[in-house]
């Protein structure tokens, strides 16, 4: 019997839960729609609160969940972040650092700035970082200058931006705003079993109070534990840990020194001798943490380099220890069940992928929200597939990070350069880059996490050589692309003077609030 | 700098204002911040606008008086060439201030504005059967600051009542003037026209009841003084340069 769609049941309150819910409710749960969203969260299992980084798609699920910019803000200890800064990937050294903005370089699609900045005519030794020669956002960054003025309407900026934010408060503050606002039914109930239906769905899940949960449709954001998607339908999980090594975590939260102190609007990213260590800037303190291998290291000596790096206040604070196991289901969506976040899997927090995954799948959910339930399985089939996709993409690009170090000084980073580890269409790509530089066309998907700019910044931060002798005659263009090379160094000037600093910008935030228009 | 500090009758006894002076603070201003109590007067000349403050964020109402920062197109021969000049203009060189024990509003000062001094001018307290006492000039400025302070209050409501019912728009200003030169004019905003025409009748009464409506189209009929300042600005650029001429 073929029956609509029209009841939705989202077991898990954490941001995964609620950020699916929300964009399902935003979308569906219109004036007299018969589409219902219910949330049903556990009293006692408390959530994991993943990854305070974000992607720029951020903005954009806030705005299509109705979310005003200053509420988020100031209610998530929200601050700007605009890129990542890695240190001490290269080789290790002090000065070894590069950035991976969020900035497109200057006049990306136009010319191959890429290209150029490979050519002779910059085998100088004055030679600028390929960040600062292509895009003004190292500079904004280096100088802890906001993204944007307080006269920018509120998702406006004039760099491009992404949040570093606290992901308790968001998931309370996405909690208040989808039950208030999105008309999402909230229950909080423990979980005790699964009832089946005769084609193998989801029939309910049974609460422990509130006793069977009915729907159409049920959403996996039971986190780690993965209650539907594992547990009930006993979907495979496939590690990569021979891939990513990182297994564990340690993490601190580090109160500023002074109530003013300046707020950095990057993500720093220290390489360690067995991983690296993560340093966000909140409004009222710093998320800092060691991910690293334990096949390589043991907490004793990890503790050691996390004491090592946030210095003397380091033994005041309490350490939360975190497993991590890197993977994911063989698939996501199995029957009447699909599962958002950590159920369906887990990467290290490198290049913040967590809570993106979480918005594309959220977004593709309610985009393609089948009808009724004999198309289910078509959607599945390509909700699997897009994911299968992306998830290996990410998996590609992080190992991508590891493999083009040179550090020698331990066997985490030797290891991690083994072929081996290396994944086969990584190699690929590489080939392919060792003649050209990364470009959209690289991409086949339109379903890409990220950028072919995004691969740019990394190979050529790490020292990667792009080989350009058989495509010089693609290059010709030099003098428009000299011409945009120079337009960025007035971009630098500009935004020096245009741009106010970070703090600055979030205390007028709190104060004023941006306006809509 | 302005030097601005809180008026005392001991301290500025002999202070003086030379009234001839007190408009050239505004001889470098392209937008003077205006409230809505004066629309009705400001329309004679200006453009009345919204733009944001570029400290806070927030809206202001603004007249234009010039089209690029820096140019003042009703400023010439060392004052404003008006029938009615903007109080936040006329009020110089007084401020409100707050007292930091009490709040209560205190009238300010800024003693390096051009037109202070102690030697020419309207003194701002005489003496009066031995008591020091506000002058008409300074009753004058009392009156102009009290207007600003109900107005700034008055205005704040409208801008918050438009920014409620969606009805500001972006304005972009795009002008090539006579001489082939042009200017650009950005964050800028209005009331969008199409918008109020589509309001319910429930929204025009509400905005008719709270005093706005009026206020919206003095607001609306204004635009058209944009052409004013285009052509004030024409008409300078057909002025050679004084010292050029003079030049053999």
């Amino acid at each position: 019997m073929n029956k609509a769609i029209t009841s939705i049941v989202v077991v898990g309150g954490g941001t995964a839960g609620w950020i699916t819910a929300g964009r399902i409710a935003a979308m569906h749960c219109t004036e007299h729609s018969p589409i219902s969203v219910t949330l049903v969260e556990s009293a006692t299992v408390p959530t994991v609160g993943v990854g305070e980084g974000t992607w720029p798609t951020m903005r954009s699920t806030l705005m299509k969940l109705g979310i005003r910019e200053s509420d988020f803000i100031r209610e998530c200890e929200a601050s700007f972040k605009q890129g990542a800064k890695f240190a001490k990937w290269v080789d290790g050294s002090d000065d070894d650092f590069y950035y991976h903005p969020l900035v497109l370089p200057q006049g990306f699609g136009a010319t191959d700035l890429a290209g150029h900045w490979q050519t002779k005519a910059f085998n100088i030794a004055s030679k600028p970082s390929f960040s600062n020669a292509v895009c003004y956002q190292e500079t904004i960054c280096e100088h802890g200058l906001a993204p944007k003025t307080i006269r920018q309407a509120q998702y406006n900026g004039t760099a491009n931006y992404a949040y570093h934010l606290d992901a308790g408060k968001f998931t309370q503050f996405l909690h208040k705003h989808c039950t208030s606002k999105l008309k999402v039914k909230h229950i909080y109930d423990d979980i005790t079993s699964v009832k089946s239906a005769e084609n193998g769905d989801i029939a309910a899940v049974v609460g422990k109070t509130t006793g069977e949960i009915t729907g159409d449709l049920f959403i996996d954001c039971s986190g780690f534990q993965s209650l539907l998607l594992g547990q009930h339908y006993q979907v495979p999980f496939i590690g990569c840990e021979d891939v990513l090594f990182i297994d564990r975590a340690l993490a601190v939260q580090v109160p500023y020194d002074t109530p003013d102190a300046p707020i950095a609007t990057h993500t720093i990213s220290t390489g360690q001798d067995a991983g690296w260590i993560w340093d966000i800037g909140l409004q009222q303190r710093r998320g800092v943490g060691y991910v690293y291998s334990s096949r390589h290291s043991n907490e004793e000596h990890a503790l050691q380099r996390l004491a090592d790096y946030v210095g003397p206040t380091f033994t005041q604070l309490s350490v939360k220890k975190i497993p991590i196991k890197s993977g994911r289901r063989s698939h996501f969506w199995h029957k009447n069940c699909v599962a958002v976040g950590l159920s369906a899997g887990f990467l290290e927090p490198l290049e913040a992928s967590a809570l993106v995954l979480v918005e594309l799948s959220a977004q593709m959910i309610a985009e393609q929200l089948p009808a009724c339930r004999s198309i289910m399985g078509n959607v599945a089939k390509r909700f699997n597939q897009t994911f299968d996709y992306r998830w290996d993409r990410i998996i590609d690009f992080l190992k991508l990070h590891y493999m083009l170090s040179k550090r020698t000084d331990s066997d985490f980073w030797i290891d991690n350069r083994r072929d081996e580890s290396i994944p086969e269409s990584l190699k690929e790509m590489l080939e392919i880059w060792r003649y050209h530089p990364p470009g959209d066309h690289d991409f086949t998907s339109n379903n890409e996490v990220f950028p072919a700019a995004s691969y740019q910044y990394v190979l050529y931060g790490m020292g990667f050589e792009t080989d350009t002798r058989f495509i010089e005659h693609r290059l010709k263009d030099s003098e428009f692309a000299m011409g945009q090379l120079q337009q960025n160094q007035h971009n630098i000037q500009q935004v020096l003077r245009t741009l106010p600093k970070h703090r600055d910008l979030l205390d007028k935030i709190n104060q004023y609030g941006f306006q809509s228009i | 700098m302005a030097k601005i500090v809180a008026l005392d009758p001991v301290t500025h006894r002999h202070t003086k204002i030379i009234a001839e002076q007190v408009e050239e603070s505004g001889a470098d201003l392209h937008m003077v911040p205006v409230v809505t109590s004066e629309f009705l007067k400001l329309v004679v000349h200006y453009p009345i606008l919204f733009s944001k403050d570029a400290e806070t964020g927030q809206f202001v109402c603004v007249a234009l008086t010039g089209l690029q920062p820096g140019e003042n197109l009703f400023w010439s021969d060392a004052a404003m060439q008006t029938l009615y000049t903007p109080l936040h203009i006329t009020r110089q060189p007084f401020f409100l201030g707050q007292d930091d024990q009490t709040g209560e509003n205190v009238i300010c000062i800024n003693e390096s504005h051009p037109c202070v001094n102690q030697i020419s001018g309207q003194a701002l307290f005489a003496e009066e059967y031995g008591e020091i006492v506000a002058t008409d000039t300074l009753k004058q400025a009392q009156g102009m600051l009290s207007q600003l302070l109900q107005g700034e209050k008055q205005t704040a409501d409208l801008i918050n009542k438009l920014l409620a019912k969606n009805l500001l728009t972006p304005l972009r200003l795009d002008i090539t003037f006579e001489n082939g030169q042009t200017s650009t004019l950005q964050g800028l905003y209005a009331v969008d026209e199409d918008k109020l025409a589509r309001l319910s009748a429930d929204d025009l009464f509400e905005l008719h009841s709270e005093s706005m409506l009026q206020t919206i189209y003095t607001h609306l009929a204004s635009l058209g003084q944009i052409y004013n300042l285009i052509a004030r600005k024409n008409k300078r650029n057909e002025q050679p340069n004084p010292w050029l001429k003079a030049a053999p």
